[in-house]
């Protein structure tokens, strides 16, 4: 098993060229389709977000029209068009707002630290009451308990976001009038919405992870610690934990998605600027650009999360063979998606 | 008190779906120290369950009913949990049965071992890992030091249940249960593992209980043996006893259907097909056969040669040769068999005289017709000549369909007969395969291993074939089943003239089925002929090898 | 279909689905008032016995508004399904079928699709198409067909490479039949068990597109929106937002607990 530094640095390469690789091609194809869906679509996408921004008003001369376009890159064939936004996009240059007439680039990097804290708290929340009930499930010697704990998981996913959210405002807002409803400038603000989140995103993480920690119970290598004497926590500790996190951590990029999506309805119901309301205002306004400019960050985001996940994966997993390896990973994402 | 173990009364019962029902219904028995006891029985014994009771872990929806465990006078089905950990391990070792799924794959091995000196003999970090090593070399690991540095995958299975051997005996425990410790691994490793095993004990006075299915393994190794037949004990003794006098009626059976006890090929009995209606039903679908300028061999098969190429990714391609320059041929009518141990080729080389796979290069001739380059409607025509039965009776069957439907398919296939005479048909071939045609309604998941390789016989047998490729198809089967599907192929041999390609790696199965034997090794043919030759007078030095280390050589009648 | 009727959850949820679906063809057998004209006087009234749910600002008895939005809610969710299903089993079928290239670069494709947020998908559909519950239902089944196609792709690929096909092919059959006979019946149930836990997932999608305004306009009573529009009386009458969300709830649970025993879970 001794290898050689220059096969080591191939090995290496042959790891990381085609992660690479899909990274650009995941950023490139998600440019790609919302431009194809947003244009090609019925309905010039210009005169569909003049006519919300200025109603009645809205300008009919060809000239104006024209001049509207080449400011909002709209102008030239769709193919033109497709290729100098793609080009801009590249520079960073992710275009105008045609609601705002503000630079999208701008518009997204101030609403991503508000939605970012949100994200981070409720994927922390989710993880960590995921683990602590799945400990629980697995040290208890009741079954209707274990039973009723895995059960948990079908609720978090039937809670709509919009809902659980208001409840939590009525009970800790208005209720008792302990956190704020809405806005982002009290620094417990990202508090209720991180909750509200983090029950459909941890309630994933907990379907992916306590299945793996239940198949990993009944796998053959834990009756052989617990014949070799060794205590309920440290099994889970020592051998079941480390072998049920390696599916799991393989859908955290599908939960990044998750919560980006989720976070247009959170902030919408706790009224917070971020990229979710962003989005939604955007598409109210019938906005083009900023969706555009939105779908381009959040496919970044979700890639470098999951070119993270992948080398970590590598690290910790000493069977890392990259057939297998893409095997594991892509069966853990389709039972994620499954159970979604 | 000289008893190390003393099991009174022991049930067990799972609890399912669909109710309970009892694995373990009051079983007595003793071990003293040092000896080595086998447990035998088939699968559904209940033995497995036993072993697990033994140190109170049983599988999910188990139950320990009634009964005490007295080990070295503590009843281990009283003890606190806290207790029991620190005789499991340290007391009391096990091995589990796959050696492949019972080590964690995320931990080094060496580590595996420590884990368990630290936890019961209280040495240091670095004193456990010493010792780990010096564990490594006694279960017979070559380079230990280096190899407690890898990781599970990276050891062949006989080494890796060296390992978890090595656990079990880690902390000199008084008694180790082995359950199945070898029937995952091939004969030759099997003899190795076992032999360490037998040395371990004898060095350091261990008791051992052997859980197995396999009676001659039973018999090399285990100074005592209990038969279990449904989750009761039905026979104990010495060995030499129950082996050479055996009491009960099923472990005459048992005794009766081993095949690396017994010897010899069997001897077809008539297959009866009742009545003229039944007969014409039955062949239905047969092809009209030509006698005329018959061949004498049904397959010719000369210089076969397929290579897979493993793939490590970008660059480094490295080929596995399966298929060797294997040539052989079948005469018609007769039994010709390919026996090797995993990785020989067998297999591929069944699957290209089957024509599922293509050869690299060579030729393939059926009664005397190169079928190698046949495509399309006529190699579809040739499948209704040649016909494989698989050895995974679980996986060959399509669970959505019932038996009549898989087994009138081929007919349905080939539009042979109405739906009626199809049904009909159906029927009588379950007849022949000594099935009750009232199983024709059935989904395979209600029948046992046994009754759905019958079903799959029954299959490739309703298109009249000539030949039959068969691929290890009793290997998945218990013993007795085993037997009972052996005899069925051979009286259908007789009755419809059938020739097979037969696929093993159980010599002692191949011995009472084949007429001509090909031994296989690394994808080549080390050493044919007629079966009786091969037995009796080998000639080559592996065919040796894997003749001693069929189990009940040492004991055998 | 005995341990079926044994289990209590089952049951109800059974009877919710039920429940719902009547509700969806039927309201008005099933109202209690008109569910567009209030009564002004009985304005923001508390859940009682005339108003089940209670009434909201213009005195519209809320019972009888759910009931009558189960149509647009429920309907909705139903069409993206069909897209969705219809989208994604096609891809997957095809995918899982021929193989090879073609696999690969469908996968690639599918990939993508999945890469982005289902509901920043649907959303990029809205934005393109307009406003409206049709457009929603396509936005949302455009969402789930990404999952959809590679679920419905790994079920092919797992009975092809069975042993019983490979068997089947041992005997003669030919690969039309083969399609026939073994393919689709096992990987039917998967594929089916998966459409309706999407029934679920696009109830909550469609109902959450509603609530941020892009559903079928006002005053129709789809169940986000009335949801949406309790937000403003969430500190003096609950009932506006909290019930027609329970009711989204339940019917959510009911479904996937149906789909999970379809899926042959437990």
């Amino acid at each position: 098993m001794k290898q050689t530094g220059d096969s080591r640095a191939r090995r290496a390469l042959r790891f990381i060229a085609p992660r690479l690789f899909q990274f650009v091609f995941v950023v490139w194809a998600a440019y790609t389709v919302t431009f194809l869906l947003l244009h090609l679509l019925p309905g010039d996408p210009l005169i569909a977000a003049l006519s919300v921004k200025g109603g009645d008003a809205t300008p009919t001369d060809p000239a104006e029209l024209s001049e509207l376009r080449a400011r909002y890159g709209l102008d030239g064939s769709v193919w033109d068009q497709y290729v100098t936004n793609g080009l801009a996009a590249l520079r960073g240059d992710l275009g105008v707002s045609i609601a705002t007439g503000q630079n999208v680039g701008d518009m997204i990097a101030r609403a991503l630290p508000n939605t970012a804290i949100v994200a981070v708290l409720a994927l922390l929340i989710g993880v960590v009451v995921s683990l602590l009930i799945t400990y629980w499930a697995f040290v208890t010697r009741a079954g209707w308990l274990r039973n009723t704990l895995l059960q948990i998981p079908p609720l978090g996913v039937a809670i709509p976001a919009f809902f659980s959210g208001l409840v939590l405002v009525s009970i800790f807002a208005y209720g008792l009038g302990i956190l704020p409803s809405s806005g982002t400038r009290n620094p417990l603000s990202p508090i209720l919405p991180a909750i509200t989140l983090a029950m459909p995103v941890g309630a994933i993480f907990f379907q992916v992870f306590s299945a793996a920690v239940l198949e990993a119970r009944a796998s053959s290598y834990v009756f052989t610690a617990i014949a070799k004497g060794v205590s309920l926590p440290t099994l889970f500790f020592r051998h079941v934990l480390r072998n049920a996190l390696l599916p799991s951590i393989t859908i955290l990029g599908l939960l990044i998605g998750y919560l980006a999506g989720g976070t247009a309805v959170v902030e919408s119901v706790f009224s917070r600027d971020g990229i979710g309301r962003l989005t939604v205002d955007a598409v109210l306004a019938r906005d083009s650009n900023v969706v555009q400019g939105v779908v381009i960050v959040v496919a970044v985001v979700y890639s470098v999360v999951n070119l993270l996940v992948d080398f970590s994966y590598g690290l910790t997993d000493p069977r890392t063979r990259p057939a297998a390896l893409r095997r594991r990973v892509q069966d853990a994402r389709n039972q994620a998606v499954v159970e979604r | 008190m000289t008893e190390l173990l003393q099991v009174r009364g022991l049930e067990v019962e799972y609890t399912t779906r669909s109710g309970t029902t009892p694995a373990v219904r009051g079983v007595d028995f003793d071990v003293e120290r040092g000896a080595v006891v086998a447990i035998v029985g088939e699968s559904g014994s209940g033995k497995s369950t036993i072993s697990q009771a033994l140190i109170r872990q049983v599988a999910e929806g188990g139950r320990i009913t009634g009964g005490s465990v007295v080990f070295d006078g503590r009843d281990l089905l009283q003890l606190p949990e806290k207790s029991l950990r620190s005789l499991r391990g340290a007391r009391i070792g096990f091995v589990p049965q796959d050696p492949s799924s019972s080590l964690n794959p995320l931990i080094k091995v060496g580590e595996q071992i420590a884990e368990s000196l630290r936890l019961h003999t209280g040495l240091s970090r670095k004193d456990a890992a010493k010792r780990a090593v010096e564990i490594l070399a006694e279960v017979g690991i070559s380079e230990p030091a280096a190899r407690a540095d890898q990781y599970p995958h990276e050891l062949s299975g006989g080494m890796r249940q060296r390992v978890l051997i090595g656990i079990a005996w880690a902390c000199e425990p008084a008694l180790v249960i082995a359950d199945e410790p070898t029937s995952a691994l091939d004969v030759t490793v099997q003899r190795h593992v076992l032999d360490r095993m037998e040395l371990l004990a004898a060095q350091h006075d261990t008791a051992v209980l052997l859980v197995t299915h396999d009676l001659a393994v039973a018999a090399d190794r285990a100074s005592r043996m209990l038969v279990m037949n449904q989750g009761r004990i039905v026979e104990q003794g010495t060995a030499a006893d129950v082996l050479g006098d055996p009491q009960h009626e099923y472990t005459r059976r048992l005794v009766a259907a081993a095949p690396g006890l017994s010897s010899g090929r069997m001897h077809p009995r008539p297959v009866e097909v009742h009545g003229e209606d039944t007969r014409r039903a039955l062949t239905l679908g047969f092809a009209e056969r030509r006698d005329a300028d018959r061949v004498p061999n049904i397959l010719e098969v000369e210089d076969l040669v397929k290579t897979y190429s493993l793939r490590g990714g970008l660059g480094d391609k490295s080929t596995l040769v399966a298929v060797d320059h294997v040539s052989f041929s079948v005469p018609r009518g007769t039994t010709y068999s390919l026996v090797g141990e995993s990785g020989s080729g067998k297999t591929t080389t069944a699957r290209i005289a089957a024509r599922l796979v293509q050869a690299d290069s060579g030729v393939v001739r059926f009664d005397g017709q190169d079928i190698g380059e046949l495509r399309g409607e006529s190699l579809r025509q040739l499948r209704r000549r040649v016909q494989v039965v698989y050895q995974n009776p679980f996986g060959s069957l399509d669970p959505t369909m019932t038996v009549e439907a898989i087994v009138s398919e081929p007919l349905t296939a080939f539009r042979i007969g109405s739906r009626a005479e199809r049904r009909e048909t159906a029927r009588a071939l379950l007849d022949a395969v000594r099935l009750d045609p009232e199983f024709a309604s059935r989904k395979p998941a209600q029948l046992s291993g046994g009754q759905r390789q019958r079903v799959a016989i029954a299959r490739a047998l309703a298109l009249g074939p000539e030949l039959l490729v068969l691929d290890e198809p009793v290997s998945a089967l218990d013993v007795s089943v085993q037997e009972q599907i052996l005899q069925l192929l051979v009286d259908l041999q007789r009755e419809f003239a059938l020739s097979y390609l037969f696929i093993s790696h159980d010599l002692g199965v191949i011995r009472q089925i084949s007429d001509s034997v090909a031994v296989m090794q690394h994808g080549r043919v080390v050493e044919s002929g007629s079966a009786e030759t091969v037995m009796s007078t080998p000639q080559d030095a592996y065919t040796r090898e894997l003749l001693a280390a069929i189990p009940g050589a040492h004991s055998g009648p | 279909m005995k341990t079926l009727l044994t289990r209590p959850g089952m049951i109800v949820s059974a009877l919710i689905v039920i429940a719902a679906l009547a509700l969806t063809f039927a309201p008005q057998l099933f109202a209690t008032h008109d569910p567009y004209e209030g009564i002004p006087a009985d304005q923001l009234q508390p859940p009682s016995a005339a108003h089940w749910f209670g009434t909201d600002a213009l005195g519209r008895d809320l019972y009888s508004r759910v009931v009558y939005g189960a149509f647009l809610s429920l309907a909705t969710a139903g069409l993206a399904v069909v897209v969705g299903v219809a989208i994604g089993a096609v891809v997957g079928l095809v995918s899982g079928f021929i193989g090879g290239r073609v696999d690969f670069v469908l996968m690639r494709i599918v990939d993508v699709v999945i890469a982005v947020p289902s509901i920043l998908l649907s959303l990029i559909v809205v934005a393109g198409l307009g406003f409206g519950a049709v457009p929603v239902a396509i936005g949302v089944g455009i969402g789930a067909a990404g999952s959809f196609a590679r679920v419905t792709r790994s079920q092919v690929v797992r009975v092809r490479t069975a042993e019983y096909v490979e068997a089947a092919r041992s005997m003669g059959v030919r690969w039309p039949a083969i399609l026939v006979r073994h393919v689709f019946p096992n990987s039917a149930r998967p594929v089916i068990a998966l459409a309706a836990l999407e029934v679920g997932t696009a109830i909550l999608a469609v109902s959450a597109l509603s609530f941020l305004g892009f559903g079928a306009a006002p005053p129709a009573p789809e169940w986000g929106a009335l949801v949406s529009y309790g937000r403003d009386f969430l500190a003096t009458a609950w009932w506006l937002s909290v019930l027609p969300g329970a009711v989204i709830l339940v019917v959510v649970l009911a479904v996937n607990r149906l789909a999970r025993a379809i899926g042959g879970e437990r």
